[in-house]
């Protein structure tokens, strides 16, 4: 069985006016959680879009699920949750009420709808203020309720764009843990698009770079972890060529360099403690230890300084 | 997400036919267009000439009625026909216009002033089933001040009518549906297209009586600067006469322009506020920061 993937882009180019907005995008996004990362101009907002069916593509398509944007905006809207960047609500209505409303738009019944809104409001932590109208919530509060009104209708992708648009530190780090938890949850796959890389490091596990409308990394997040963590720089004392010829005996693979330093990239079978089971057993100090941190700072600073599209770390276009 | 458990789920219950979705809108556009009581006493207001021209079929068929009331020789006024529907009309369908006026700026503004419109369309509903939506709530409000109680006025009279009066007169229905729903269709446009543009509920309130009336004088000058008579075209009152007037099969009065022509230039104005409307709502469904 072919392993469908969340959202795969199929040459989508777009045009608006005269200009050329996204060009050529390929891609194939398998993640739980995907980030949406680049820098202003650079396509994310029409990318979203356009895979919500308000801009139509001048050529290639895309699918969200296997279903073509061009051909099946309609089954794909069904199955979206939209959280856009600007303020979205009606200010006139009580927060219950607009979401209940949205729900039914949705395809919920009116009293599933409404049981809906309320569990929706609870979740996100503004249950004693669901009955207020919009219009007299704080910035952080209408952010939360745009997001309740994108999950009340459980739906299989949810696109949050710039969720911590204007947060304060406490209400980020609340919208960071809810976020998380609906990806931990399993059921629904995300879509965030967000200037802020380190949102996109706590919360996705992929991310696609956009660079001047093209495609500028696709990277895998989890892989990009995993293969960090078998990477390590050493300081040590006593450390000679037994030791290193433990290592590769482990085998690790092991480099030397002045005053004790080594860098070590072990096998997935070697965990960390037999390291130190070999030096405890030569007698070799282990002053410092660090995994390598190949950020997602660095992996975006890396994508960007690509003079054009091409694959990224983990070699996927 | 159980309110008690505070966790996320996904909903798995059943859901509604896409091809009702649009009634949602119409559904909660319609509760928040009564949800002031002005809408509600004007729409009471908007009855009161039905009921009294119940009233009016009821005398005017009761012999007994006509005694007590000493109007036995009132048959000219109460004289039943197409000249009595005519006028009934004419004063529900302005009625109308103020109704429309009061509540046609809530239906599209509030969607668009914060943004709004990408919720609505990030889910199952076209622009077209949006604007569709808009347009059922101010034809059901409409037709229930309009056709509708001028057509259980007219089953009313032809129920009490003690001679055979149906048949002769069924042009009369036909007569008050095509006129009321022309007249609703024009305010219906008119209306979402400047709710649509214009933000604050007084200007567009204004403005929608303007539309109405005010390119009548501009039509005045036409007429009197170009020594012409198609000026006519642009007094809304004037055509919407003419073609109710002709639709009733009564007397044109002052006929300057062709009833085909005044027919043109209705519908032009609905065209135009329909491809406004549209224009609209296609640039603010996607928002620009």
């Amino acid at each position: 069985m072919r392993n469908v993937p969340n959202i795969e882009l199929d040459g989508l180019e777009v045009r608006l006016g005269n200009r050329t907005i996204l060009n050529g995008l390929r891609g194939s996004l398998q993640g739980q959680a995907i980030g949406l990362l680049g820098p202003n101009g650079s396509g994310k907002s029409t990318l979203i879009n356009t895979l919500l069916g308000f801009h139509a593509p001048s050529k290639g398509t895309a699918r969200v699920f296997d279903l073509d944007i061009c051909l099946q905006s309609r089954a794909i809207r069904s199955a979206v949750g939209y959280m856009p960047e600007n303020d979205a609500f009606i200010a006139n209505m009580s927060g219950i009420a607009f979401v209940r409303y949205m729900a039914e738009l949705a395809g919920l019944p009116p009293d599933q709808a409404m049981e809906r809104a309320h569990e929706a409001f609870f979740y996100v932590g503004l249950g004693e203020a669901r009955y207020r109208k919009i219009g007299t919530y704080s910035l952080g509060m209408k952010q939360l309720a745009k997001l309740a009104q994108s999950i009340a209708h459980g739906p299989k992708l949810l696109i949050l764009d710039e969720p911590t648009n204007g947060l304060d530190p406490l209400a980020r780090n609340r919208m960071i843990q809810l976020i998380r938890e609906i990806r931990d949850a399993g059921e629904t796959c995300l879509l965030i698009s967000s200037h802020l890389l380190r949102d996109v490091d706590e919360t996705c596990d992929e991310v696609l770079i956009l660079k001047e409308g093209r495609v500028a990394g696709i990277c895998n997040l989890e892989q990009e972890r995993r293969t960090n963590r078998k990477f390590l720089e050493l300081e040590t004392i006593g450390a000679g060529p037994e030791f290193t010829a433990a290592m590769h005996d482990l085998g690790c693979e092991c480099a030397n360099f002045p005053n004790g330093r080594m860098k070590i990239v072990m096998p997935e079978s070697v965990e960390i403690r037999d390291l130190y089971t070999v030096a405890a057993r030569q007698g070799v100090q282990i002053r410092r230890m660090n995994h390598r941190r190949d950020s997602l700072e660095d992996i975006f600073l890396n994508a960007m300084d690509m003079p054009q599209a091409v694959g990224a770390s983990n070699g996927r276009s | 997400m159980a309110v008690h458990k505070r966790s996320y789920r996904a909903y798995i219950g059943p859901v509604t036919p896409q091809r009702t979705r649009w009634w949602v809108i119409t559904r909660y556009s319609l509760a928040g267009a009564f949800s002031s009581r002005v809408s509600v006493v004007l729409f009471v207001i908007c009855l009161v000439p039905s009921l009294l021209a119940a009233v009016t079929i009821y005398v005017a068929n009761s012999e007994t009625a006509r005694t007590l009331l000493e109007l036995r020789n009132a048959n000219n006024i109460l004289a039943i026909d197409n000249r009595f529907f005519l006028r009934l009309m004419a004063v529900q369908g302005w009625l109308a216009l103020f109704l429309t006026a009061w509540v046609g700026p809530l239906m599209v503004s509030p969607d668009l002033t914060n943004n709004a419109l990408p919720l609505f369309l990030s889910r199952p509903i076209s622009r077209a089933e949006y604007v569709a939506a808009k347009i059922a709530v101010l034809s059901i409000i409409l037709s229930s001040v309009t056709w509708v109680p001028l057509l259980l006025l007219f089953l009313i009279q032809a129920q009490l009518s003690i001679t055979p009066w149906l048949g002769p007169n069924l042009f009369i229905a036909g007569a008050v549906i095509v006129g009321s729903f022309l007249w609703i269709a024009l305010l219906s446009l008119v209306a979402l297209a400047i709710s649509a543009y214009v933000r604050w509920r007084i200007v567009a309130t204004g403005l929608m009586v303007a539309v109405i009336f005010i390119p009548a004088g501009f039509g005045a000058v036409v007429n009197a600067v170009l020594r012409t008579k198609w000026g006519m075209l642009l007094n809304v009152p004037y055509t919407l006469s003419l073609i109710w007037a002709d639709l009733f099969r009564y007397p044109l009065p002052f006929q300057m322009v062709p009833v085909s022509a005044a027919w043109f230039s209705l519908l032009a104005v609905a065209a135009i506020s329909l491809i406004l409307l549209h224009k609209q709502v296609q640039a603010r469904q996607v928002v620009r920061g």
